[in-house]
């Protein structure tokens, strides 16, 4: 039976980024979470990066053999809730994103 | 503007709210969600001595109590900026701008993912997904379904989505790789439910905990049978792995194979499992989203379920006027939570009566109260936490006299 | 079929639940005060909310509590929101994403 691959499976949801992406930018360019990030716009979906960026962070600790460090490197930027224009005005309308 | 702004009006936000209240603060607390309790709402165990922990009564009860001492709390209200101004602080929200001059934030846990093929299929969602469906909406996500991930989280939910009329087919775990790590390794999801499980609510993980301290690990999963053990007739199966999830336009199952005790795949016993709905149970981490974007100061401690804010016992971070309490301080259960909120609620009419010679016998016992429920927690997510917390209160840099050094230099 | 849980051995039964009509991609169908969108969609079956932007892959609910943003629907026109934290009220258009 045919063994199968695992690298086409979706890492990042929002951005549909997979995993044999993240690995082969690592590989290729020895690179930093941070990195991939910017490369591939893994973690920089309309979530946040809130549902990927932990697995992101251990792929990418693991193909470099590094430890977790205490500061992560994917920080968060606000805002962490996507907002209209209109809320970013400090209108107090009702819609949410 | 409010003495304190609490955002997260789970167990830990409005127990803090009460606190806080009771010493004659104004408290607004504010939460995403359309009710009131956080991820309480959506918890049923069944304690040792047989009763149940019912969260929508928990929740329903702090709220109201928190109401009658004059709390305001507000839901839909999602908070998505925070900045720090001269008198406080400046809470950006989807229903406008909060002012207050504490903040606490109390916004509890998220859940890990485990990446699995498929896994971005309609009909597949996290454990906790189901949870709420089912127990607060009272909504089933299907009549059949399947667990992916062995934790004491998914173990309890099983049950629950059971009492929901779910026909829970299997519990397995995740092929090993990259992302997966010990949860796809059977011996190390043995070994961590033997070390987890001496409370736990349900008979047999009890048992389990129990035979923990007869046998190792590496002995157990091989006498661990390959068709699981029924746990509320549910299978536990911690020698199968979901490989992927299957469907077309939306999950109907999920391809499984049998593995070895390293988590060795046996591609000859695989088959696909029929399900309606497919759940992931990876685990919960600190949602600590909010403490990132004002800057505190972070440490990994694994025992605690990933990066936590740096804080000390009284719940103070390393920014002055900043406090945490609940799930972002680390994974525990509600009623931990519950406890850390009195500390957090206590310490903040502290600093802002200024007076915390007055308070100190109340926040020290306080603080011994969340050691005390600590301890005796029915669900722990983590061995070790205990130990690992007194580590990082000691070690912790923040300390009361320093903060008030930093607040008289800036008076 | 319905999916709601009406007996509970535990949390007690569903009773004098209030029913509304809600609109999802124009078709009609029936759901209780109190719902969610998502909730009320998962209780009529419909389990997908939107299409992904580049693959158009359906996405329907994931984590339920306002943190994954997979469930966005857009609302009477305009507002976009998370169907997992938006309360249904009657008379409610929604429309899926793509
Ligand atoms: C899905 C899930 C299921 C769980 N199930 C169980 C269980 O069965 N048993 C158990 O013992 N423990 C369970 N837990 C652990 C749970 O975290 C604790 O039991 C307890 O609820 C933690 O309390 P808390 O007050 O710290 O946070 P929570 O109860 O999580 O409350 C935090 C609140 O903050 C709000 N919030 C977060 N960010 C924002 C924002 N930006 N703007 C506005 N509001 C925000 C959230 O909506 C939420 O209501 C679960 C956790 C999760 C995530
Ligand atoms: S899942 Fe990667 S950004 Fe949302
Ligand atoms: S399902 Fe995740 S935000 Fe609604």
């Amino acid at each position: 039976m045919a063994v199968i691959s695992d690298d086409d499976k979706i890492i990042c949801r929002c951005e549909e980024v997979s995993l044999g992406t993240i690995k082969d930018i690592v590989h290729h360019f020895h690179c930093s979470s941070r990195e991939v990030k910017l490369r591939t716009r893994a973690g920089m979906g309309y979530c946040g990066g809130r549902i990927c960026r932990t697995i992101i962070e251990k792929v990418v600790q693991d193909i470099n053999n590094e430890k977790v460090s205490n500061e992560s490197q994917l920080s968060y930027r606000p805002p962490i809730r996507p907002v209209t224009f209109g809320q970013l005005g400090g209108s107090g309308n009702d819609d949410e994103s | 503007m409010s003495d304190l702004l609490i955002i997260g009006a789970g167990p830990a936000g409005l127990s803090a709210a009460i606190a806080a209240a009771e010493k004659g603060l104004s408290v607004t607390v504010i939460d995403e969600f359309p009710k009131a309790g956080g991820r309480l709402l959506g918890q049923l165990h069944q304690e040792p001595n047989g009763e149940w922990w019912n969260g929508i009564q928990k929740g329903e009860q702090l709220s109201q109590r928190a109401r009658q001492l004059g709390v305001t709390i507000q839901c839909e209200v999602s908070v998505y900026d925070i900045s720090q101004s001269k008198n406080g602080w400046d809470v950006y929200t989807t229903k406008g701008e909060y002012k207050a001059e504490k903040l606490l934030l109390a916004t509890g846990a998220t859940e890990s993912p485990i990446p699995v093929k498929g896994w971005t299929l309609p009909g597949v969602m996290t454990i906790g997904a189901a949870q709420i469906m089912g127990n607060v909406h009272r909504v089933k996500p299907g009549n059949s379904c399947i667990i992916i991930g062995a934790n004491v989280l998914s173990m309890a939910i099983a049950n629950e989505l059971k009492l929901c009329g779910v026909n829970v087919k299997e519990i397995i775990i995740p092929k090993a790789d990259i992302t997966s790590n010990e949860a796809g390794n059977p011996e190390q999801v043995l070994s961590s439910l033997m070390r987890l499980t001496h409370l736990a609510p349900t008979p047999i993980l009890r048992q389990l905990g129990k035979i923990g301290k007869l046998v190792h690990p590496k002995i157990a999963i091989k006498l661990f049978p390959r068709k699981g053990i029924r746990m509320f007739d549910i299978p536990l199966r911690l020698k199968n792995a979901a490989l992927e999830i299957v469907g077309d336009r939306f999950a109907t199952g999920v391809r499984t194979a049998n593995i070895k005790a390293n988590g060795e795949i046996d591609h000859t016993s695989e088959k696909v499992v029929d399900a309606d709905f497919v759940c992931i149970a990876g685990g919960l981490t600190p949602l600590s989203e909010l403490a990132s974007i004002i800057g505190c100061s972070f440490k990994y401690i694994p025992e605690l379920g990933g990066h936590v804010p740096v804080h000390n016992e009284q719940m103070q971070t390393n920014i002055p006027g900043l406090y945490v309490a609940g799930n972002i301080t680390g994974i525990e259960s509600a009623k931990v939570a519950m406890a850390q909120g009195r500390v957090a609620g206590l310490a903040i009419a502290a600093d802002i009566m200024n007076d915390w010679e007055q308070m100190e016998t109340s926040i020290n016992k306080a603080i011994e109260n969340v050691n005390i429920t600590r301890d005796k927690a029915l669900i722990q997510f983590h061995p070790g936490i205990s130990d690992a917390r007194k580590k990082f209160y000691q070690k912790s840099e923040v300390d009361l006299t320093q903060i008030s050094k930093i607040k008289k230099r800036e008076a | 079929m319905t999916m709601r849980v009406e007996y509970h051995p535990v949390l007690g039964n569903l009773e004098n639940q209030r029913r509304i009509t809600i609109y999802f991609d124009d078709q009609a169908y029936q759901a209780y005060e109190g719902d969610t969108i998502a909730s009320a969609m998962m209780a009529e079956g419909v389990k997908t909310l939107r299409y992904h932007e580049v693959s158009g892959k359906g996405r329907g609910v994931y984590c339920n509590i306002g943190h994954c943003f997979e469930c966005r629907v857009r609302v009477n026109e305009e507002n976009i929101v998370r169907a997992c934290l938006t309360p249904v009220s009657e008379g409610m258009r929604i429309h899926s994403l793509s």
